[in-house]
């Protein structure tokens, strides 16, 4: 092949790869942080410093018992993974969601949701995340993600998930 | 060779040869039957014990209808539920006491194992129990309205009134002139209010069966006691919330008593042998409960008691300009008021046919003095 | 000899005691049996004076009727059985007609629409069975646009003659209309009267909206918005729509707000640093007042009608019950002691009950009990009820209730304090939250 032909292949194989949609995980982000704090543009899964990688491979949200508040030990795991990642990537900050299941009245889930966000904040601040860059926040039974009525979504819904947002922390 | 070199030989030979094909022939051992073995509180222990145990349980309770022991077992545990609420899942969804954290699936596995009844193995705190060998027991069916004696729906084309009046038409070829009258019944009535809280949703009962009073004339005690005792929800009168079942029996046989002996409570006696007789004073007492409606007074009306004066006619029928208020207790002057007029209303909507007191004893029941307590109707 | 004297003797006082007993007082009775039934009404439509009432003569009518009817405690005897028509307000009411169809009160009415466009009714409340009239003949005036809350006025008035209730037909009720799939519920604040007609919204549905709270005065609300991204409550003016965010602190969420009898002050509950706790808030000068300081959640509180007291939701004893305590604050008294867990207090506007919301063996239930806790009773029994707010007369209830699933879907219910009448208030969709406003004047 002639070396014109060559480079032509090569600059044409160049240009292609430029055509990729930088935002092709962005909606996937999105639903997953669930749209309500201002999501961070997600990246890549394979980017360890993208908010992608931090809901998928870390795991955003951790899941509680009935009526209780208390981080079990796999929660505690997560939410190492989590303090890690915040301190590696400082870009970031975050809003914690508390959620309860329906099985109970409203004004008290809404406390019952600020408890399971406070208690991931507490920790997460314990391991060593400054404090000015989290925040609590409850939606109580308001916003489940399984809808069916029974335990086995009751249980998805009991949870409380690390929303980041791309801004200053320290 | 020596023979023991070919045995050797042989020997050595068979090892190898079953070490090498022997797999071929073995066969799998017989599948190993796991069974899910979740650790059960001993409250549920004791309770499939007690399950198991049932049929004699049953035959020492004095029950009117005791059924068959496990009979009503299959046709409970198939769920007559009226709520599909009540399937197993949610029940198990509830927060449960249990000291066990459980994951959903094993629980049914305990189910299997005590085959009277599903419901023994969910949160057992009131259990000791007697699992469905109770059949339900009839529960005041909610009517729209509530009156002393229960009155059955009456045919879809009759009329509602206050008396029964069977059809008379009047006969083609009859001679004897009878007045067409329309059939009517009295409106289907229950014994109590049955709010939805009270309503049987579960035919399983979760109380262990107490003796049961017989069922008092006008007052079948409230059947399966759903609540703990704690709760007032069924109890006949405004109780304080740790009465006993007990406590609720006797006072309802103390008022199939009262119902039998024709006085709500005692009158100041005179002395015996008034000329007209309790059964008289009682029909009468009857004829006026049945307009008495207190469905659309006020709550504090309810707490009101009013003594009413009415004079008579010799048809027996009540002079309506004559019906006074003697006196009230209990309430505002308003309050009063709405019950004297109540009072009044079943006075005359009653004696608008007439009482049926007797014509030769009109001296007695010519002046009349009722007294309207509204006590016991006040949460029924 | 003296025996038989003395036998003598006894036989005449036996003779003589039936003797004395006839001339003794009237013959005496206790009724203390009677019947619970709706009692049969009957009201015909209203005499028009002027051919163009004539159709609001026949709406306020039906308005007033099925005002009465909903109650749970009058039925009404429909106008087909009627055997003779009301066809002047004047003329004498031939009180055997209405006996025959077994009428117990009957309604007749008039109106009138003069020049100006303004309404003017008639209306007067007759006893069949006694053949006199109750209480005396009313009139009312109001615009025409209006003319629902006239008959509710009617209505009011021929209620509170019957059964001596105060009436609560003339007032309105402030929810969250709610549409869209459970996990993306749509939430808008609105308001109607009473009975679903007149539907209002007051906010749009870009942010969630929870538990509106109407002023003792009917003229504003507070609730809890999610507009900033974080629970905080607003105060909103329902004839202006102005609105204002109360102050609050950073980094808290504050919700479940409540007024005081006096409108003066906000009751309601802050979330800070996980820990739930009552506070208060002078609307004016928005100072405010912590008022517990347990480490347990406290919330969904109540005033009294006298505003002295403040019953709450703790769950200080390890699940959620009913306490209370002085409105300042102070030491706090349990009152909930069933097997279950107890929420949404609120205070009968009577004073006498307090009705809650309980959940006990994977049901929800409403149900009422007295200030000191006694004599409890669940009036209603299902998958979700929650959330009860009274009539202004204390005799009603109305809450809300979810079905459960999938496809569950909030409605709005009212049930009458004996635990009668479960009836659904007709909404134009999903419903949760109601506040029962005052009767209006």
């Amino acid at each position: 092949m002639t070396y014109l032909s060559k480079t032509m292949i090569l600059v044409a194989g160049l240009a292609l790869a430029a055509c990729t949609n930088p935002d092709r995980f962005e909606d996937q982000a999105g639903s997953g942080a669930g749209g309500f704090g201002a999501g961070a543009g997600a990246g890549s899964v394979s980017d360890p410093t993208s908010p992608a990688y931090f809901q998928q491979a870390i795991g955003d949200r951790v899941l509680f018992a009935v009526d209780q508040s208390t981080l079990s030990p796999a929660a505690q795991a997560t939410l190492d993974g989590q303090a890690g990642w915040l301190m590696t990537n400082r870009d970031f900050t975050a809003v914690i969601e508390g959620h309860a299941d329906e099985q109970g009245t409203r004004e008290y889930n809404l406390a019952l949701g600020a408890r399971r966000a406070n208690a991931v904040q507490e920790y997460l601040v314990s391991r060593g995340v400054a404090g000015n860059r989290l925040r609590a926040v409850s939606y109580g039974k308001e916003r489940p993600i399984e809808i069916c009525s029974n335990e086995s979504c009751y249980a998805k819904n009991r949870r409380a998930v690390t929303v980041l947002a791309a801004g200053p922390g320290s | 060779m020596n023979t023991g070199q070919i045995i050797s030989g042989a020997g050595h030979l068979a090892l190898i040869g079953w070490a090498l094909f022997g797999g071929a022939f073995r066969s799998d051992p017989p599948p190993f039957e796991v069974v899910e073995a979740m650790a059960i509180s001993a409250e549920d222990y004791a309770a499939i014990l007690a399950a198991s145990t049932a049929p004699e349980a049953v035959a020492s309770i004095d029950t009117p209808a005791p059924p068959a022991p496990g009979e009503n077992a299959p046709a409970l545990a198939s769920g007559a539920d009226t709520a599909p609420a009540q399937s197993q899942p949610a029940a198990n969804a509830a927060p449960p006491p249990d000291p066990v954290p459980s994951p959903p699936e094993p629980v049914s596995a305990p189910a299997e194992v005590a085959d009277t009844a599903p419901e023994v193995a969910p949160p057992a705190e009131d259990m000791a129990a007697v699992v469905p060998q109770v059949s339900p027991r009839p529960q005041p069916r909610p009517a729209p309205r509530v009156a002393p004696e229960p009155v059955a729906p009456s045919e879809p084309d009759v009329r509602v009134d206050d008396v029964a009046r069977p059809e008379v038409a009047p006969d083609a070829g009859a001679v004897v002139e009878e007045t067409p009258q329309e059939a009517t019944a009295p409106e289907e009535a229950a014994t109590e209010i049955v709010t939805e809280a009270e309503r049987p949703r579960d035919p399983a009962p979760t109380a262990s069966p107490r003796p049961r009073a017989r069922p008092a004339a006008a007052r079948p005690a409230p059947a399966p006691t759903p609540a703990p005792p704690t709760e007032t929800a069924t109890a006949p009168r405004p109780e304080t919330p740790r009465d006993t079942p007990p406590a609720t029996d006797r006072s309802a046989v103390s008022d199939a008593l009262a119902a039998a002996l024709g006085q709500g409570t005692p009158t100041p006696e005179r002395p015996a042998g008034p000329p007209l007789t309790a059964g008289e004073k009682d029909a009468l007492r009857v004829a006026v409960q049945r307009c008495w409606n207190v469905g659309s007074l006020s709550s504090e009306a309810l707490a009101t008691t009013v003594v009413v004066t009415v004079r008579m006619f010799e048809t027996s029928k009540p002079d309506i300009s004559s019906i006074r208020m003697l006196s009230h207790s209990g309430g505002s002057a308003t309050a009063a008021q709405q019950a004297y007029e109540a009072a009044r209303r079943a006075i005359i909507r009653c004696g608008n046919d007439g009482f049926s007191l007797p014509p030769e004893k009109f001296g007695q029941w010519r002046d009349i003095e009722m007294t309207f307590n509204p006590e016991r109707m006040r949460i029924k | 000899m003296m025996r038989s004297l003395l036998t003598l003797l006894a036989a005449l006082m036996i003779w003589a005691v039936p003797a004395m007993a006839q001339q003794g007082g009237p013959l005496r009775l206790e009724i203390t049996e009677g019947v619970i039934e709706p009692m049969p009404v009957a009201v015909p439509d209203f005499v028009a004076d002027t051919p163009a009432a004539q159709e609001l003569a026949r709406n306020i009518a039906r308005v007033i009727a099925a005002d009465l009817t909903g109650t749970g405690l009058f039925r009404e005897i429909p106008a087909a059985a009627h055997i003779s028509r009301i066809t002047s307000f004047e003329s004498p009411v031939q009180f055997s007609d209405w006996r025959a169809i077994n009428a117990q009160a009957l309604v007749t009415g008039a109106v009138n629409v003069d020049g100006a466009g303004r309404v003017v009714v008639r209306f007067r409340i007759h006893d069949v069975f006694a053949g006199q009239e109750l209480g005396q003949g009313q009139q009312l005036v109001g615009d025409r646009d209006g003319w629902r809350r006239i008959a509710h006025k009617v209505a009011d008035q021929v209620y509170a003659r019957i059964t001596g209730e105060g009436g609560y037909f003339d007032s309105r009720v402030v929810f969250v209309s709610e549409s869209g799939p459970k996990d993306q519920r749509a939430k808008r604040l609105a308001i109607m009267d009473y009975d679903g007609a007149n539907v209002q919204f007051l906010t749009d549905a870009s942010s969630i909206v929870i538990a509106p709270r109407f002023s003792p005065t009917g003229d504003r609300v507070l609730y809890t918005s999610y507009e900033t991204g974080f629970p905080r409550i607003y105060l909103l003016d329902v004839t202006s729509m102005g609105r204002r965010a109360l102050p609050t602190l950073e980094g808290t969420m504050a919700f479940a707000p409540r007024f005081s009898p006096d409108g003066r002050t906000v009751l309601y509950s802050l979330s800070q640093g996980g820990n739930t706790d009552l506070y208060s808030m002078d609307i004016l000068s928005g100072a405010s007042t912590r008022l517990t300081t347990a480490p347990s959640i406290e919330t969904a509180p109540s005033y009294s009608p006298d505003g002295r007291q403040i019953v709450f939701e703790s769950d200080r004893s390890g699940t959620p019950q009913l306490y209370v305590m002085d409105a300042g604050g102070g030491e706090a008294r349990r009152i909930s002691f069933g097997a279950g867990r107890y929420g949404t207090p609120v205070w009968s506007p009577r004073g006498d009950l307090v009705a809650f919301t309980k959940q006990s063996k994977g049901r929800f239930h409403i149900g009422v009990m007295r200030v000191d806790g006694s004599e409890e009773r669940l009036l209603t029994a299902s998958f979700l009820d929650e959330g009860p707010t009274w009539a202004p007369n204390g005799r009603v209830i109305m809450f809300t209730r979810e079905t459960q699933g999938a496809q569950g879907e909030a409605r709005l219910y009212s049930v009458d304090i004996t635990g009668r009448n479960l009836r659904q208030v007709p909404t134009p969709g999903g419903a949760s939250d109601p506040s029962w406003g005052p009767l209006q004047n």
